[in-house]
This record gives C-alpha cells, structure tokens and sequence, in this order.
C-alpha cells in the first residue's frame, strides 16, 4: 500500500505528523522526525516571546493543560538560527505561525516563503495568548481574511489550524477553504481552568489549554462534521496515543493526523503511533487511505 | 538520551515520605552524571499521562539508585513497586554538574535534597576539599547519612527540631560551616526556601542550586519547565539545569 498524502504541493510520505508545541522545533529527536510524514513546528511569531510564568502545566486524569503561552525566539532567530539547522532534517516541514494582526500574519509567511520549509500551519486557535489569537479562530470573517493574507504572500502548502472553542469549527473550515487553503488542521487545544486547593489559578498563565485523550471524542466529532462540509483534506489532532486512534481519525475523515501531548509521555510517540497505524492497515488488508478515509460517514 | 526499561532490585522506605529504589540498567548507569535526571513512566498513559522526573542519587556498577518523596498519587504509585518490577524510563537527562578540581566545596541538602548531592559528593570528594550539611525536620526525616559517613569528609547535621545535630536550618549551618572554609563553590538541594535562603546567607558564593519544577517531557520540546531569569525570560530546567547558578534566577 502507498502510504503518502499529498496536501498542497506537499506529498507527506505517510499521515502521522507531530504536533505543533510537543515536539519543539524537530530537532531534538531527528531520527523519529525522518520517520514520520513530517514535523510541525512549535508556533513561531514575528517577535520574540518569553511565554508565561510558570507553573505552565497540570496533569489530570485523561490530560493535560498547558499555558505555555507561545514561547518561541521570534521570526529573526528562527530564520538565523534554526532554519539552518531544520535543513539537515530529511522530514516534511510545516512551521507554525502565530500573531496578533492579520497584517502579521501576511509578514511571517512572506518572510518565510522563500525558506526551505513545505508549508504553514497558520495558528488562529491558541488559547494561551491574550491578544487576538484565539479571538481570529473563533471568527469565520477573520479566519477568512487571515488565511486569505496568508495565501496572497505564498506559494507554498497553507494549513490552517482551527479551534473547537466557542465557535462552530464547520463556518471556520468552511471560510479557511473559502479563502484558498489547502487543508485544515482540527482541533487544538481547548480552553481549561486547574485549580490549587485555595481555589487559586494553579497555572502561572491563569487559564490554558487541554490536551491529550479527554479531548479525542470532541476533536472526532468535529473532524467527522467538518468531513462532511468542506472539500478540503483535514489534519486530525487531540488525543491521538496509539495507531488506533490515528485511524479512528482517518475512518471520520481526517487525511492526515498529528501526535501531541502523547510526545510528552514518550517522545517516540509520533513514530509509534505511525507504526501501529501501518500494522493496522495490514491486518484489516486496506489497499489504499481511500479505502478507510471518510469510511465512518459511509457507514451511517 | 534513550528510553530504558530498568528492573528493580531493591526498595526501601528511607522515612515516612521518602523512598529508594535501586534499579539495574547498565547503560544508563554508566551514562548518566550527577545533576542528571531520569523521567519514569507511573501509568498507563490515562490516569498519569505523565513522566515524574526524579533525580539519580547514586550509582554503584549497573545500577543506579533513585531516592523520591511521595508528593502525589504518582510518586504513591512508583513507592509501590516491588523488586523485579520494570520501570520504563527516560534518561540521562539534564545538564551534568561539572565537577571541578582542588576546590573548597560545600553541598547542603535539606530533606529529599540529600539525595542528588550524594551522587554528585562521590565525584566531587575524590579530588576536592568537601564538607557537607545536611538538613531536615527531624532525626527521622534526615537520609543517607550513612552514606555520606561512609565517604569519610567533613560533615554536620541540622534538625529543626534539634532532635540530632544543630538546632536550626540546613542553611543557617551552611553559612557558618562556609565561613570556616576558604570561600567554598556550594551545591545546595532541597526546597525553594532553602535555596532562597542560601542565596541570601552566602551572596559572594559560586552557589549552585538543583531547581524543582512542574515538568512535562524533561526532553525539551514542550517548554512548560520554565525558571524565570534574573535578566528576563525563562529557562527550560530539564536543558539548561536542573543545576543552575542560583543567583541567575528568580526562585
């Protein structure tokens, strides 16, 4: 069986992805990186950010919350610093990009567009910033207008990253596809409150966002809705631990999938994952993702 | 870095909070360096999705010797093992202390603290002038004694309580024992307020401080370990400590 995707003009050479935000920059383990379909950045925004106070995490039964808050060096180290060094790395690289204006946005893909990078993921959906960026996800106007900016600065494959929260994820996928992108990724981390004994905010960010496998029933459900609404491929992420729930996903229509807060528990995860999803294949004797993609609706 | 599966050969309950656990994995036993770190697997992935980061107390051949404080259900859970259990681990990480030479040095660990100074005392006493103090509530609460004892340097217990030892803080001891010695690099453990503390007794020190943290991955690619620099932003423990000088952070 072939199992590579094209998005855009990228061919992932099999669905398993790591996640934005749980696998740092790619660096740290290029041998899993080389194995997957490809890497996501952690989000990049065009200044630095020192991200917030800690404590920036909170384990509960079934996940995680974390206020990292977009910690990242900025568009220029990124540029200067890591980039030379994500070459080396033989995987699909898509950077994530986050920013607080539209007009940011547009600056980031165009001053990356010529670096050697597959693509974007453009992050309207994080809950750990005050400013715009989760207010953008939960907009289909401005998710319309911000991938719409994005698409005018490149060439190259646009994913755009959408969140659950407060909004319905078919009118935002509906405005990404609208304004020209190649794929949606859905969903990210969705908003939570931990707190102390004193009933305090245990995270130094106040509120964060949940991860991990308490979500997966929610990120299904709205990958399988989306499926049915919009012709673009989707990118399914939250909660995926084993090869089994990768191809939960794929049955509900995601073309690809992304392995996060399973990174943290084992960086090795995203490799796991693609190789359980492989054993998968095997055993039920599927010849081609056509065959499992979108299989759930057609059953019902 | 690599995961290991190490088996457990012997546990031992040190006080009513603190546990050892022995475990045998030869790689990573030769690997791994003081200051270092190992990340352990407490579940099945739903109830502790987690790894609990617990620093090597010491290393004998292919073994290695984890000592931790029972501070939640998942440190509860590893307190449970029994000889002959596997335990899936994360390691060598962190940065390795290194260890200097011909130098006045003073390690001051307070309760669990004593455990990572003892791995880093037996590098460190083969070719330096070291002196130890160690710290707890009580007679009871204080560990590893014996093994500090068994290293033959200089050492002075201290109990809140005066129930063995000086009466008072690891760190109020410290900073008299410092004065004796010729202006000593010190590695202290132990809780946030101790470190403060020692920061505050011995400012003109080199002191270094083994930092606690809320940890995700201990890898470095999930950023949550932060530590708030004196000059801003933030470090990832599990990269750039979880040794680290004291006075180039905000405890």
């Amino acid at each position: 069986m072939n199992f590579a995707v094209t998005i855009g003009k990228t061919v992932f050479p099999n669905p398993v992805l790591a996640a934005a935000g749980t696998f740092g920059f790619g660096l740290n383990f290029p041998r899993v990186a080389n194995a997957i379909g490809g890497v996501v950045t952690k989000a990049i925004t065009l200044e630095p950010r020192p991200g917030n106070p800690p404590p920036r995490i909170y384990e509960f039964p079934g996940g995680i919350i974390n206020s990292v808050g977009l910690e990242n060096p900025g568009l220029v180290r990124f540029q200067t610093e890591l980039l030379p060094r994500l070459q080396r790395l033989k995987s699909r690289l898509i950077v994530n990009i986050a920013a607080s204006s539209v007009a940011e946005f547009g600056r980031l893909a165009e001053e990356l567009s010529s670096a050697r990078v597959d693509g974007f993921e453009v992050n309207v959906s994080c809950p750990n910033i005050a400013e715009a960026g989760v207010v953008f996800g939960q907009s289909p106007a401005l998710v319309e207008k911000v991938t719409r900016t994005v698409r005018h600065k490149t060439a190259k494959t646009v994913i755009v990253k959408l969140t659950a929260n407060f909004v319905d994820p078919v009118e935002t996928a509906q405005a990404a596809a609208a304004a020209g992108a190649d794929a949606v990724t859905l969903i990210n981390t969705v908003f939570g409150l931990a707190l102390d004994k004193l009933g305090r905010p245990f995270l130094g960010g106040r509120t964060g966002g949940v991860s991990g496998p308490a979500i997966k029933p929610l990120a299904l459900f709205c990958v399988d809705r989306v499926a049915a609404a919009v012709k673009i491929p989707i990118i399914g992420c939250g909660g995926i631990m084993n090869g089994q729930d990768a191809l939960d996903f794929i049955s509900a229509g995601a073309s690809l999938v992304q392995v996060g807060t399973a990174s943290l528990r084992n960086p090795e995860a995203p490799l796991v994952v693609w190789q359980e999803l492989k054993g998968l294949c095997r055993k039920n004797g599927f010849t081609s993702w056509a065959a499992v993609l979108g299989r759930t609706r057609r059953s019902s | 870095m690599r995961r290991f599966t190490g088996r457990v050969t012997d546990v031992r309950r040190l006080t009513a909070d603190i546990f050892s656990v022995w475990l045998k994995e030869p790689v990573l036993a030769r690997a791994v360096q003081p200051g270092q770190f190992v990340n352990v697997l407490v579940g099945d992935g739903i109830t502790f999705l987690l790894r609990r980061p617990i620093s090597v107390a010491d290393v004998s051949g292919d073994r290695l010797r984890l000592v931790f404080r029972v501070v939640g259900r998942g440190t509860a859970g590893l307190s449970q093992v029994r000889p002959g259990a596997q335990l899936d681990l994360l390691g060598p990480l962190g940065r390795p202390v290194r260890v200097g030479t011909s130098q006045d040095v003073l390690v001051c660990g307070g309760g669990v603290g004593a455990a990572p100074l003892l791995f880093l005392s037996r590098r460190l006493v083969r070719n330096n002038r070291l002196v130890v103090v160690l710290g707890a509530r009580s007679k009871a609460d204080l560990i590893l004694v014996r093994e500090f004892r068994a290293l033959g340097v200089k050492g002075y217990l201290a109990t809140d309580d005066g129930s063995l030892g000086w009466q008072g803080t690891a760190a109020e001891l410290a900073e008299q024992v410092a004065r004796e010695m010729n202006r000593p690099v010190v590695y202290a453990c132990g809780p946030k307020a101790l470190l403060a503390d020692l920061v505050r007794r011995l400012p003109r020190h080199k002191l270094w401080g083994f930092v606690e943290e809320r940890l995700g991955c201990g890898t470095g690619i999930c950023h949550c370990c932060a530590l708030p620099k004196q000059d801003g932003g933030y470090l990832r423990l599990c990269q750039e400590g979880p040794v680290v000088l004291l006075n180039k952070v905000r405890l």
